[in-house]
């Protein structure tokens, strides 16, 4: 009994690791947060000093919290759109073991001091090493699935999940070269300029292949699956998923405007920025109208609302993206807060939101029970929607603010603000944007404990592939 | 009483917009009436408090007051006040257009005065422009943006005559509309700046 | 439709998805980065930079343990107004021992690449020990422990040096052998300090633009 059934139990450890990352990821940016209001509330310890905080906050809400909800999801809907089990179930848990052990090690080096320094890739060498077995060994089983399909195709979300898995090992392989010179000290195989071009190719695909590409899968299965309505259009959704994988890729050196590298790229970077907009917004059209045509037998639960607002926020980051990559706004925007807000914006109000809304739909199917309290996760939704629009909304104001002052110019034509005044006139925005995200966090805490509620109660239950003679049998 | 929408209904669309949104419901408001009635003065609030606080106090961007030539300052407003009526008239179009999918009413009347009504709170809270206190703003502006908000959850399926639960759907999809349009906003605003119109800026 | 046939093919084929998928992503990093980083233009040290000694060595790897360029960026952008509050403007020959490069991305505190020299080592050691002594409205965190600790505590800076000394810094083997010398007695306050004092001066002579 149950060997032939679905393999959902690794789903729920994922689904459960990324809940729990997400509150400790959000807390931790709540932390760095009212540092910068409080700066002395690291206490004189190092492990608190806002420096490694924040890259602790950045690293366990990526790999943590994104990357955790990316492999249960992909694991979960790539049985389903296959009709068959995971390919290798064993490889499949040295995946979860693998990833979940580097995250934990991974966050203490990093509170240790251990840091290579590259932005948004700071493990050290050893973790990267392991990041790339546990990434391959993610690839065998996901392309393994895939290849035993039982569907004559493949279905649009494998697509994306599938460019999440290739672009990523790419990009994490050639980032993460380097000459390493003790076990916790390496330094990058690029340097000065060349490094800089290497790392936004890196940062700016790692946003757009797992941020951005990687959610659309979760996007591309759970809201048809949600509305019970095919996706809109199918051949949008083939211009626009090859579109983005060709186009995100010279994005990049947006990142670098009016930086010491060559004209060219900076000019190449902020076109293919500005083209960038076409695809995305092809693939929230295709979303929207998905719902849309189901809209008659819609009942609003939590998760379509989740989805639903996520897909807004999309669209304004993928908009402000492009329009931030314009050299006339980035000259105002670049290093100021307002790159914040827009990450934020991306983060929060996209990658967050469409999570949640995923996490209820799934956690009441694994667990086999509906939500524990719908309520509760209606308050979520509003704490959700009222955090983000504090904290991008105090990030327009603090970048604007700075991006103008910094510039201003007196009629003498001398520097009109010192750094220190501008800098002072940052703190209430900080305090905004600290109340902002500590609502956002008790948001994301209630859904934790709405989830745990719910998977306590579970019944056993077991789905198995459509004409497969043992199990509960039909799809959920 | 959708007859005559106008102005002088502020303080009812403010605190008692459940009688509007019913009167809205029942009957649908000329384009030209909500434009006349109630859209240009509306969007008339904010520029004019802009242009006079930016005139006696300077903006204050938490450092000393940077104060701009008159004609900016008035140039700048009149921006301002165009950029309102085409949010007001765009965001009513937008609404009518994914009102088909939403199964809502098309009445553009309808769309137009909801989205005034959405804007109201924010209009009335741009008095604190008088003081162009940057942060102040942002203070004053949060809760009226809050209030807008619940007035667009709650409007919406009244107004335009749909579910609740479509309402909800098609009230979120209208969020992101209105985002992409402030930071359209921001953007041209600061493209401006550059380009020389408002503060002086080394680039 | 011929496209929508031939994907046809490739959404049955996994192999020839991955392929696709690798091959497309591929051309944008192979036109746009493939020949800065090949290119000897973007790589090659400015006139008057010199490599970094031992205690300069020690500092900046200690301001990327602190993650210093999480709020401080190392960039003058050719910019008027930047221009005259830090210092000429960054050129690509200044980093060409920079690994990794330290840009940064945002400025939540000024820039540094001009920083060498604008402070003396005093002022510079009560800001990192204290900040709210001498800068009353900092945010920055005080960094205590730098004053307590030895540098190079791990005794890794031969290491350090000789895998700098494969990716072509020019560091002989003598500044090697000598640099456990150059860093005894020293405390981590000292070398981020020393860092600090290093940034933007490869620069000094050259003209405002």
């Amino acid at each position: 009994m149950g060997t032939a059934s679905y393999q959902d139990r690794i789903v729920t450890a994922f689904t459960a690791c990324a809940m729990f990352w997400a509150v400790l990821g959000m807390l931790a940016g709540v932390y760095v947060a009212a540092e910068l209001v409080w700066p002395t509330i690291n206490f004189g310890q190092p492990a608190l000093s806002f420096g490694r905080v924040r890259t602790l906050h950045t690293t366990l809400v990526l790999f943590g919290f994104g990357v955790s909800a990316l492999i249960g999801t992909a694991f979960y809907s790539v049985q389903r759109t296959s009709h068959v089990r995971l390919f290798a179930p064993g490889l499949a848990w040295f995946v979860f073991y693998a990833w979940q052990l580097a995250i934990v090690l991974g966050g203490c080096s990093i509170l240790a001091g251990w840091n290579s320094g590259k932005e948004y890739a700071e493990l050290e060498w050893p973790f990267d090493l392991a990041i790339a077995v546990a990434w391959v060994a993610f690839a065998i089983v996901f392309f393994g699935t895939i290849a035993r399909r039982r569907m004559e195709s493949i279905y649009i979300s494998n697509w994306f999940y599938g460019a999440l898995i290739i672009v990523v090992a790419m990009l994490h392989i050639v980032n993460s070269l380097a000459m390493p010179a003790t076990l916790g000290k390496s330094y990058s195989l690029f340097a000065g300029a060349q490094d800089a071009v290497v790392q936004w190719w890196y940062g700016h695909n790692a946003v757009g292949f797992l941020l951005t590409g990687g959610f659309l899968g979760m996007l591309y299965y759970f809201l048809p699956k949600h509305a019970e309505q095919p996706i809109w259009s199918y051949r949008l959704s083939i211009v626009s998923f090859w579109a983005f994988v060709y186009t995100y890729i010279w994005a990049g050196p947006h990142h670098l405007h009016y930086h010491a590298i060559p004209e060219w790229v900076q000019s190449l970077g902020m076109v293919m920025s500005l083209i960038l907009l076409a695809p995305s917004w092809a693939t929230m059209v295709n979303g929207i109208m998905t719902v849309s045509a189901a809209s008659q037998k819609l009942r609003t639960d939590p998760a379509l609302k989740f989805i639903v607002l996520s897909l807004a926020f999309y669209g304004l980051a993928t908009f402000e993206g492009p329009m931030l990559a314009i050299k006339s706004v980035n000259v105002f925007s670049h290093f100021t807060e307002w790159t914040i807000g827009h990450v934020h914006s991306g983060a929060l109000g996209w990658n967050a939101l469409i999570t949640f809304g995923t996490f209820y739909f799934l956690v009441p199917r694994l667990a086999g029970v509906p939500l524990y309290s719908a309520r509760l996760a209606n308050v979520h939704f509003w704490l959700a929607l009222a955090g983000v629009m504090l904290y991008v909304l105090a990030m327009w104001g603090a970048g604007v603010s700075q991006g103008v002052l910094w510039l201003s110019l007196d009629e003498l034509g001398e520097v009109r603000f010192s750094f220190n005044d501008v800098m002072a006139a940052m703190k209430p925005y900080y305090l905004l944007r600290f109340v902002a995200g500590l609502v956002f966090l008790v948001g994301a805490m209630l859904m934790a404990v709405n989830l745990a509620r719910t998977f306590a109660g579970r019944r056993t239950i077991e789905v198995a592939p459509p004409g497969s003679r043992v199990g509960a049998g039909g799809r959920t | 009483m959708a007859a005559r929408f106008s102005i002088l209904d502020l303080g009812k669309v403010l605190f008692r917009p459940g009688a509007v949104f019913a009167a809205l419901a029942a009957e649908s408001p000329p384009v030209t009436r909500v434009f006349f009635g109630f859209a240009l003065w509306v969007g008339l609030l904010p520029p004019v408090f802009a242009c006079i606080g930016t005139l006696n106090f300077g903006w204050r961007l938490g450092v000393e007051p940077v104060f701009l030539p008159r004609d900016t300052v008035f140039a700048i407003s009149a921006a301002y006040f165009v950029a309102l009526l085409f949010g007001f008239l765009s965001s009513a179009v937008v609404a009518r257009w994914m009102a088909v999918t939403y199964d809502a009413s098309q009445s553009l009347g309808r769309c137009f005065a909801l989205m005034t009504i959405v804007g109201a709170p924010l209009a009335v809270g741009s008095v604190i422009h008088l003081y162009p206190h940057v942060f102040i703003n942002v203070l004053v502006l949060v809760p009226a943006l809050i209030w807008s908000m619940y007035l667009l959850y709650r409007g919406l399926p009244i107004v335009l005559r749909t579910g609740p639960n479509r309402g909800m759907l098609m009230a979120s999809a209208l969020i992101a509309y209105l985002l992409v349009a402030a930071v359209s906003l921001l953007g041209v605003t600061v493209a401006l700046w550059g380009s020389g119109l408002g503060p002086r800026i080394g680039t | 439709m011929k496209l929508v046939s031939l994907h046809r093919k490739i959404e049955r084929n996994s192999g020839l998805l991955i392929f696709g998928i690798l091959v497309v992503s591929s051309i944008g990093g192979l036109v746009q980065v493939l020949p800065i980083v090949l290119g000897d233009a973007h790589g090659a040290p400015a006139a008057g930079l010199a490599v970094y000694s031992p205690l300069e060595l020690e500092g900046r790897d200690l301001y990327i343990r602190e993650s210093c360029s999480t709020c401080h960026t190392q960039q003058v952008r050719p910019l008027l107004a930047e221009v005259k509050r830090y210092g000429p403007y960054s050129r690509a020959g200044e980093f060409a021992y920079d690994r990794p490069f330290l840009w940064g991305s945002k400025r939540t505190g000024p820039d540094l690449a001009r920083i060498g020299g604008k402070y003396n080592d005093d002022w510079q050691r009560m800001h990192l020990l204290d900040p709210r002594s001498v800068v009353p409205a900092s945010i920055m965190p005080a960094y205590p422990w730098l004053a307590s600790r030895d540098a190079d505590q791990g005794r890794t800076i031969q290491a350090r040096m000789r895998a700098l000394q494969q990716l072509g810094h020019p560091y002989s083997d003598q500044d090697i052998a000598a640099a456990p010398a150059a860093l005894e007695g020293r405390t981590e306050l000292e070398a981020l300090v020393a860092y600090l004092q290093s940034l933007g001066r490869s620069m000094a002579g050259e003209p405002q633009p």
